[in-house]
């Protein structure tokens, strides 16, 4: 088996699906009107205010893994390992920010925090200010955001890796005489480095390619996703394509280090077990965590809260009071009534659903090419289905709108702009690396024997997939398989370069309603988005 | 008559050879045991004969017909893994029934009835995988890989993830099923006592070579080779030279008869093996030191330090003591000259 | 597992063309930044008297129109581009994105209605005006012309929609720009009166609805706009006054344009002639609140805001072409050296 030339097939796959676009791009920021030219790299060189996007670009990410950092970890450690009533449940609800989608989440803090939101609103009223008690803009804003929606990265993750760490260890230390702070920095924190690094790498990568927050509270602030995008809208192609380049080097540079820096600390702790939640003996410190724990809910909670308000709200009742003067339940109507309305959102779904199965699908193969057949490839193979993860989605658009609008067999490209392929390739391609890591992961904690085990009692590959492959592999698939429909249903930044009429999707009907101020349709529609993607969750998380 | 036959296989990794031309006979309805040592190439032959290695040149061949190019699905061999490979996400019913897919659902079911039945697990199907003993579970691989009824069985060590006290009696049942079921069947294992109590014949592998292959008896009687007589049974080496086809002179000039060997030039260096039964202390012969003395009830092991080697011999606890001068003597029948 | 893959990719298809090919009437694309509401009123009396053409519409800002049908044109999507300043269509034509198609209404409108070559023609004209909260600030107090903009009571009181955009800001900028010239590359007074407004600027809103909406809620109180959003507006009841600014404003020929590569070339031009018909030119600004382009509307058939405003608008003089030209290069000079400078 070894020796031949196995997983060619795919690796040509990957590399069309995920590097070919980025390549057709630098080819693009290097092409003048008169052929080959550096003038729009010397022109981005000289221009200040680029660098200071692309440098608000990186330390806004960089803050932003430090606050989401600083947020997440705790609260892991509060929820796993100490015991006060309702700690289960708040321990689900603080992981909710995950189903905001990036323009949803925005438009809900616009109406909490925004400068005629409610907690605005509320904070000037009690101390009669005479203005609004802060502004809603640039950086802190693009911040706020990112620490409220990334933090549940490293939440989750460290959760996740707590649960894992073996209490022989938090043992051997303590009756080493390590105190209990000592242990936590020098044994539990260093074996949760890996899960720690790969929340960071997340939250990094997340931030980079952030745009939804500094579009919509950016200003003047300039970060690189929406200097690309105005860039663009100006007409100036050309150095939108410099711009997109210097972005995704940025990233790639980003993974490369993340990558580095796991690779020298993969600790493998493999024991018997977190040691079990420590119940908190006082009664009062019990309740001091359940309040804490619940005040905390409660925050996380309000931006869903004002979401599902707002909904209700009709189109312009709501102007200068404290709260709306009017409910009902008109826009969830118009939602279901109004063909057009309806068409989004029946979009969202079967693209999402072809993108996730195609994805899922590219993972399985991926998966077999690397674990079982061990290919020569399989390094290749596994770095391309990672690439995506340094691709911020506005760079992704523009790279397929360059690739497919051009008809060249021979070269493989064909005009998928315009048409209903290009949103679902492009849903795909971001969410071949939420697949392919779980996927891939899982393969390896197969018993490669049963495979074999298959084949030997007549079952073919085809069968010994849908038979025994896949469902070994169901909770990783359905994990992540969920993560992946629930990112593509919310997609907004690639969607808004990329759809047509017959494959609007939510998103980009949100910021139309939001155009034509319909607060209560956008809301509406960001309801059913989060209501889609916490169904999808509670599936994926089902064991 | 031989059902499967194995030509000239030959396999290499990285230039490596892990089976260099093997050549190999199994008769229809008999059990084959492939032994040797950890690296010796028994478990690449085995999976080469399922076909989830491709020899590099070679065939297999089964009934005559050539499988060589076929791929493990259409091969119909039945195989048990070392780790048993059962679905965890199946049960036992589900786990022996996964071969049957093309039978009715009754046919199915009376067919992994009559396989459990077999292994002496009857009513198992609903058990859980998990909450089956480690001599279950391998009870229910070998009822899976009998129930589609395959022209072959291999099986990868199926008693070494067992614990040695349930390793006795699984053997037993083991053996029993598979007298039961008539089926051809390989499997491999590194150790001796295993290969003799399952197999009808056993091939000895090393360094993917096979050095012997014949029943239990005659590969203890008659070790082709220094390898075998030390791999098969416990053997003492003795440095000498063949002076005629039954004698050969050790150290000192002490002579021993030998059994009558064609492998060995006459007059040319000979390695003596003496099987421990077969030697006996005696008031003149080989002379030797007693170094030390295992007993196993009335009788004992002893190791006796003579010129150019060690002996080991069994003899009655009495026989000597550690630090005793003694003779050493042989009996023909389990002395065997062997080409150093 | 490829096998997988082409069976998914294979059913993903038959899917995507179960949704997407359906036979019946003549699908006709329109890209336009009007809005939902103008847009479904046109569509639905449009369709009951052209019962064979399904209009769809893709509702986006004009610049987001012109980048749209850029990328698009190896593989247009889109018939009829419906509305935008003349500048953005300048361009579009330059570049060979539209066809030229010169529809019967253009006789009937002025002449600065009609694009160069027939590849564009205004439907509506859009003057460009100083919206106020008018229950914040009394009509008498409103800044009267853009100078007064630049008082130190409207300090960080203005609200300025993000120009990138939008066709109408840039319009605006345009015209403030031009105003100081005194050679086409004099744009120094120009863009020191933007640095002013800059310092006055509390925030730059991201689209017409959220500056609506902070305006009503009064987070500022003045701001610079265009005068048919205002006249819906205050239909609707949103307390916002207009001015039109007493030196003269810029009207934004807000045109129509079919793209070229349509495919469906007879639908498209059957939608802009009715566009620019009497009917649809009354309707629009009946119920929408556009400015006609045409002239020739007999006087008693219009609704008295058309003839009200155009009594009182007074139109500045402007160098389109040049605008249509430069407006790019500007921008980028407002957006690296004039925006957030003014603090």
């Amino acid at each position: 088996m070894r020796g031949r030339p196995r997983g060619i097939l795919l690796t040509l796959f990957l590399l069309w699906l995920v590097v070919y676009p980025l390549l057709m791009v630098v080819l693009d920021s290097v092409r003048g009107p008169s052929g080959w030219s550096l003038a729009q790299v010397a022109e981005f060189g000289r221009t200040p205010e680029e660098w200071q996007a692309l440098w608000g670009s990186l330390w806004i990410s960089m803050v932003s893994v430090v606050f989401a950092g600083a947020i997440g970890i705790p609260l892991a450690f509060v929820f796993e390992r100490m015991e006060f009533p309702g700690r289960r449940i708040l321990g689900a609800l603080v992981a909710l920010p995950a189903v905001l989608p990036p323009l949803v989440g925005v438009m809900a803090f616009l109406f909490l925090y925004g400068e005629s939101g409610f907690l605005s609103r509320i904070v000037k009223g009690a101390f009669s200010l005479e203005d609004a008690p802060w502004r809603l803009a640039g950086a802190p804003a693009i911040l706020l955001v990112h620490a409220y929606s990334m933090y549940v990265y490293f939440y989750l993750f460290t959760r996740a890796g707590l649960a894992k760490v073996d209490s022989s260890m938090i043992e051997a230390a303590q009756s080493l005489g390590a105190s209990r702070s000592s242990t936590l920095f020098r044994v539990t924190l260093p074996l949760l480095g890996p899960q720690i690094i790969a929340a960071a790498l997340l939250t990094f990568m997340t931030s980079l390619g952030s745009f939804s927050a500094p579009y919509i509270f950016g200003g003047g602030f300039r970060v690189m996703t929406t200097q690309i995008v105005s860039t663009k809208l100006n007409g100036n192609d050309a150095m939108a394509m410099v711009e997109t380049v210097a972005l995704a080097v940025v990233a790639l540079v980003g993974l490369a280090l993340f990558r580095w820096t796991s690779s020298e600390r993969s600790v493998a702790a493999v024991g018997k077990g977190a040691p079990p939640a420590r119940k908190l003996e006082q009664p009062v410190a019990r309740w001091l965590a359940a309040v804490v724990g619940w005040a905390v809910a409660v925050v996380v909670l309000l931006p869903h809260a004002t979401l599902i308000l707002i909904s209700f709200v009709p189109m312009r009742t709501w102007t200068t009071q404290l709260m709306p003067p009017v409910y009902t339940l008109g826009n969830y109507g118009a939602l279901i009534r109004e063909p057009e309305r309806l068409r989004p959102l029946i979009n969202s779904l079967w693209m999402a659903v072809v993108a996730t199965v195609a994805a899922l699908a590219v993972a399985l193969w991926a998966g077999r090419a690397i674990v079982r057949r061990r290919v020569r490839l399989a390094r290749v193979i596994d770095i391309l289905t990672n690439v995506p993860w340094a691709v911020p989605g506005t760079v992704l658009a523009i790279a397929l709108a360059t690739t497919f609008s051009v008809n060249a067999p021979w070269a493989g490209r064909w005009v998928l702009v315009g048409t209903f392929f290009i949103l679902p390739l492009a849903y795909l391609i971001r969410n071949i690396p939420l697949t392919a890591g779980p996927v891939i992961a899982g393969f390896r904690q197969l018993d490669p024997g049963l495979d074999e085990a298959a084949a030997s009692l007549g079952a073919s590959r085809w069968a010994t997939l849908r038979r025994v492959t896949m469902p070994l592999l169901r909770p990783a698939l359905l994990a992540c398989g969920a993560l992946a429909f629930a990112t593509a249903v919310g997609d907004f930044v690639t969607s808004i370069v990329l759809y047509t009429f017959e494959t609007r999707p939510i998103s980009v009907e949100i910021l139309s309603a939001l155009r034509q101020n319909d607060i209560g349709i956008a809301a509406a529609f960001g309801v059913v988005l989060m209501l889609v993607s916490a169904g999808a969750m509670a599936v994926g998380t089902s064991r | 008559m031989t059902f499967l036959q194995v030509v000239n296989l030959t396999k290499r990794f990285d230039e490596q050879f892990a089976v260099r031309d093997v050549t190999l006979g199994v008769t229809r309805g008999t059990v084959l045991a492939l032994l040797g040592p950890s690296g010796s190439g028994k478990t690449t032959t085995l999976r080469l004969l399922a076909g989830f290695e491709r020899p590099d040149t070679g065939q297999v061949l089964v009934d005559g017909v050539d499988v060589t190019a076929e791929t493990p699905v259409s091969r119909r061999f039945g195989m048990v893994f070392q780790h048993y490979a059962l679905f965890p996400h199946l049960n036992v019913g589900e786990n022996v029934g996964f071969g049957l897919s093309g039978r009715s659902p009754e046919a199915r079911r009376a067919r992994v009835a009559e396989v459990l039945a077999l292994v002496d697990l009857a009513g198992f199907e609903a058990r859980a995988v998990s909450e089956l003993s480690g001599g279950q579970q391998q009870r229910v691989a070998v009822a899976r890989a009998l129930a589609p009824e395959p022209r072959v069985l291999l099986l990868d060590e199926p008693l070494s993830n067992l614990d040695p006290s349930l390793r006795e009696r699984t053997r037993r049942e083991l053996r029993a099923a598979l007298d039961k079921a008539g089926v051809t069947t390989v499997f491999v294992t590194h150790e001796q006592d295993e290969a003799f109590a399952l197999a009808d014949r056993v091939a000895v592998l090393r360094d993917g070579r096979l050095e012997q292959e014949g029943t239990a008896r005659e590969l203890y009687d008659m070790p082709a080779t220094l390898f075998v007589a030390t791999f098969v049974g416990r053997a003492s080496i003795l440095r000498g030279t063949l002076i005629a086809a039954d004698r050969a002179r050790l150290a000192e000039g002490v002579e021993w008869p030998v059994r009558p060997s064609s492998n060995v030039r006459q007059g040319g260096p000979v390695n003596v093996v003496v099987r421990p039964e077969a030697v006996r202390f005696a008031p003149a012969g080989l002379p030797g030191v007693v170094t030390e003395c295992r007993y196993t009830g009335a009788r004992a092991f002893f190791q006796v330090e003579v010129a150019g080697g060690t002996v080991e011999l069994e003899a009655p606890i009495d026989g000597a003591r550690v630090g005793d001068p003694v003779f050493l003597t042989v009996s023909s029948a389990h002395a065997f000259p062997v080409e150093p | 597992m490829p096998k997988t893959l082409s069976r998914v990719l294979l059913g993903a298809t038959l899917f995507a063309l179960a949704c997407g090919g359906s036979k019946g009437p003549t699908p006709l694309v329109v890209y336009s930044p009007h809005g939902r509401d103008q847009l479904t009123l046109m569509e639905k009396t449009f369709e009951a008297a052209n019962p064979d053409i399904d209009v769809r519409w893709l509702d986006m800002g004009s610049q987001d129109a012109l980048d749209r049908v850029r990328s698009e044109r190896a593989n247009p999507q889109g018939d009829v581009w419906f509305g935008g300043p003349s500048t953005l269509f300048i361009r579009a034509a330059a570049d060979s994105l539209l066809v030229s198609f010169v529809p019967t209404f253009a006789a009937a409108t002025p002449e600065r209605a009609r694009g160069a070559g027939g590849f564009f023609h205004a439907v509506y004209e859009t003057p460009t005006v100083i919206m106020y909260n008018s229950d914040a600030v009394k009509a008498a107090d409103a800044p009267k012309d853009w100078d007064e903009v630049l008082a130190p009571r409207w300090k960080r009181k203005v609200l300025i929609r993000e120009p990138f955009g939008s066709g109408t800001m840039r319009t605006i900028f345009g015209l403030l720009i031009q105003r100081g010239m005194k050679s086409p590359t004099d744009t120094g007074p120009g863009f020191q009166w933007l640095r002013r407004l800059d310092a006055q600027t509390k925030e730059y809103v991201l689209n017409p609805a959220l500056l609506d909406q902070k305006m009503v809620r009064q987070e500022g109180v003045i701001s610079l706009w265009d005068l048919p959003d205002i006249l819906q507006e205050q239909k609707k009841g949103s307390p916002l006054g207009y001015v039109f600014p007493s030196s003269g404003t810029a009207v934004i020929e807000d045109c129509i344009a079919i793209i070229r590569g349509a495919k469906h070339l007879a639908a498209a031009k059957r939608w802009v002639e009715w566009v620019g018909s009497q009917q649809g030119q009354l309707l629009t600004a009946r119920d929408m609140m556009r400015l006609p382009s045409r002239t020739d509307i007999p006087d008693d058939s219009l609704p008295d805001w058309v003839k009200m405003v155009r009594a009182e608008m007074k139109v500045a003089p402007m160098d389109w072409s040049l605008l249509a030209d430069r407006g790019a290069d500007w921008m980028t000079y407002w957006d690296r050296n004039v925006r957030g400078k003014g603090r």
